[in-house]
């Protein structure tokens, strides 16, 4: 088989089912069969990726194949220079098709989750709900194997569509839709910034290539690291994805992360080349990583909703990946990437699965779980420690290469900040499985029961991953051309160490001792102030000091200045007119006079030789 | 007797004929006034014809004559619309058209 064509199946039967279920209206309201159609896309998916990923291994070099067809063939610069044709197509490498397993794995595993997850749902929002789920699986293989910015910025579009539809699921629900608008708006904010790149670059070099050498290399990156704060949710463009929770947990799980949120990071991974060029931008992101990894650490210690917790989490760990990129290193970044795909679905499906058991994402309403849900909760607990960077579980290896090539870029301001959050990550995952899994069941926990095997299945299959997949990380890098050695290092030492006092701190303050009263006490004020949402309150500032006054002002200037100027030309037409309308004074002879006069005067100009 | 003689005589019946049409308040009196003004006109074409000449002068006289009458004839009806609509024909009064 031709490599390509499984790669052209891969992306365009999820489209085509996507397609089916939009057009074919009675199949989609009839929900089950759209539901099992769509997996079975997924199903499909996995299969060709995974088929591609084998073939990696056999090939040469790191690209294995390339197609491109020419969408715009006479593209022109200014003054005349022609740019090379702009291309669609395939690019089968490394990179893409190590990406291409991971989307489509979880992609997979959330969509079987789903059909037990969203069973309750009336049908024709069940399949409404598989026909996004399929839509994005599209979208998101178009930006994975994009061969060039442009193709990749289709799909991050398309990704961000589907993000909006899915966050806006339950769009009766005023705060869900409230929510899929914010995504949005945030989101298309920071793609300003990706457009004004993709111009930049167009402009100095013609080509849309990742790999040209260019001397607006910094201006490029730096804008399109704008796109990636928003997309990947770093400070201060993370406000949306804490909201998106909002959408079905197994949307959280997939698109808000372990994939479309990674897209950011993807981007990153993918124009490398370009981002080599530019000191300034690394430097940037590093500072940015490192400190969007432990605010927004410090944000999810005291969040009360599950989901909200993890959604912090995300946003701190896509913090600990850009700065590893920052700090030069493509393969710790898509490493982290990778295995943090791995727990961190599998943790918001078991999130996903505690909720469906009690119907709430408050951890006061869980409690006590582990003994009822024995499969869900060790599951979760495995996505925990992984997260935790527990050693020997994927997370522990990923987590500690990034600490490795920060230190070694001799950042030590990042680097602290990196290791509190590590500290703070074990510290608020102990505090979520002691409050939900264990200690006093609540009410509503009393009731609780396992979930079926549509349910479990991708947990425990995601749990496998999530401990095993740390240790594929050698096989990784051999795909790059970046030479990476695993071994335990001191840094590794010392944030095993902090994680497990986390560990330990979460349960002297949650176990059973609750020992801690007085810690919580004096951090009440913090807590109360982190859960103030304060970089949202700013936004609002901003909106309504900055944006409506600029439009108040933009308000003046049209109705003094342009149609001042429109209302002062009326006028003085109509003034020019009364004064004009004298000469006509309705008297036949007058005009008959002026005539001859007029007459007489041309025939005198005639006589001197004026005319 | 000369042309000059002729042109001044025919020039001083224009002039005539362009003091009435300025100053003359009644239609028809305007009327006969543009009547005086065409034929110094004439006259001036039938002078130069003679002095010449050439016989072209006096069939345009000929014809500028039929298209005086004419002219006369719409005139004329337009008066007699005007004194219809207004009971008069005094032309200092008829001005609707005042801007």
């Amino acid at each position: 088989m031709e490599l390509l064509h499984v790669a052209l199946a891969v992306l365009f039967v999820p489209l085509g089912i996507a397609g089916l279920l939009m057009i074919v209206a009675p199949l989609r309201r009839s929900g089950r069969a759209a539901g099992v159609l769509s997996v079975l896309g997924s199903l499909f998916a996995l299969a060709g990726s995974l088929y591609l990923f084998a073939a990696l291994f056999g090939a040469s070099g790191s690209e294995l194949d390339r197609l491109t067809t020419t969408w715009l063939p006479h593209a022109r610069l200014g003054a005349g220079r022609l740019a090379s044709p702009i291309e669609l197509g395939v690019l089968l490498d490394g990179i893409s098709v190590s990406m291409l397993v991971v989307v489509c794995f979880v992609a997979c595993m959330v969509q079987i989750f789903s059909l037990g997850y969203m069973s309750h749902e009336p049908p024709a929002d069940f399949g409404r709900y598989f026909t996004w789920q399929s839509l994005f699986l599209f979208a998101m293989n178009t930006l994975v194997i994009a061969p060039n910015l442009l193709q990749l910025f289709l799909g991050w579009e398309l990704v961000g569509l589907a993000s909006y539809l899915l966050i806006g699921f339950y769009f009766r629900k005023p705060s869900a839709a409230r929510a899929a608008v914010k995504a949005f708006w945030m989101t298309k904010l920071a793609d300003m910034g990706l457009i004004a790149g993709l111009i930049v670059l167009f402009r100095e070099t013609g080509t849309f290539d990742w790999t040209v050498t260019t001397p607006a290399a910094t201006v490029v990156t730096f804008l399109l690291f704008i796109a990636v704060m928003g997309k990947s949710a770093q400070f201060p463009l993370h406000v949306w994805l804490p909201d998106a929770m909002e959408g079905p947990t197994p949307v959280s799980a997939l698109l808000h992360a372990a994939t479309m949120v990674a897209a950011g990071v993807f981007l990153i991974v993918r124009a490398d080349p370009l981002f080599a060029q530019a000191a300034f931008t690394r430097e940037f992101m590093l500072y940015i990583g490192a400190f969007t990894a432990l605010f927004a650490a410090c944000i999810a210690v005291v969040q009360s909703d599950i989901k909200k917790v993890l959604a912090y989490s995300t946003c701190s760990q896509l913090g600990y990946m850009v700065a590893a990129l920052g700090a030069g290193s493509q393969v710790a970044g898509f490493f982290h990437l990778t295995t943090h795909a791995f727990f961190k679905a599998l943790l918001f499906l078991a999130a996903g699965s505690l909720i469906h058991a009690v119907h709430s994402n408050e951890l006061r309403q869980m409690g006590g779980l582990f003994s009822k849900m024995k499969l869900t909760s060790i599951c979760f607990i495995v996505g925990a420690l992984a997260l935790a960077g527990i050693p020997g579980l994927s997370g522990f290896f990923s987590k500690d290469l990034i600490l490795e090539v920060v230190l070694a870029r001799g950042a030590y301001v990042p680097l602290a900040a990196l290791l509190v959050a590590a500290f703070l990550t074990a510290f608020y995952m102990g505090r979520v499985v002691l409050l939900a899994l264990f200690g006093a069941p609540s009410e509503a926990a009393g009731h609780a029961h396992e979930s079926g095997v549509s349910m479990t299945l991708p947990l425990v299959l995601l749990s496998v991953l999530a401990l095993g997949s740390g240790y594929a990380g050698a096989q990784l890098s051999g795909l790059y051309a970046e030479p990476v050695h695993f071994h335990l290092s001191t840094i590794g030492i010392v944030a095993t160490g902090l994680a497990l006092t986390g560990i330990a701190v979460s349960f002297w303050m949650f176990g059973p001792a609750k020992g801690g009263a007085a810690v919580q006490a004096a951090f009440a004020p913090l807590g109360r102030v982190a859960r103030s949402g304060a970089v949202d309150q700013l936004y609002l500032l901003g909106y309504r000091r900055g944006l409506r006054g600029l439009a108040a002002g933009a308000a003046w200037f049209d109705r003094y200045m342009i149609d001042g100027a429109i209302n002062a030309a009326a006028y003085g037409t109509l003034e020019l007119g009364g004064r004009l309308r004298r000469l006509q004074n309705g008297d036949v002879q007058t005009y008959l006079y002026v005539v001859a006069m007029a007459a007489v005067l041309f025939a005198l100009a005639g006589l001197v030789g004026v005319g | 007797m000369e042309l000059t003689h002729y042109l001044l005589l025919a020039a001083a019946l224009f002039s005539l004929g362009l003091y009435g049409v300025a100053s003359r308040p009644n239609a028809v009196g305007l009327l006969a006034s543009i009547e005086l003004m065409a034929n110094a006109v004439n006259l001036n074409l039938v002078a130069f014809s003679r002095f010449q000449g050439q016989q072209t002068g006096q069939i345009f006289a000929l014809f500028a004559t039929a298209i005086t009458v004419a002219e006369v004839v719409v005139g004329l009806a337009l008066v007699i619309v005007l004194f219809r609509s207004r009971g008069d024909v005094r032309l200092d009064l008829a001005k609707e058209l005042k801007g």
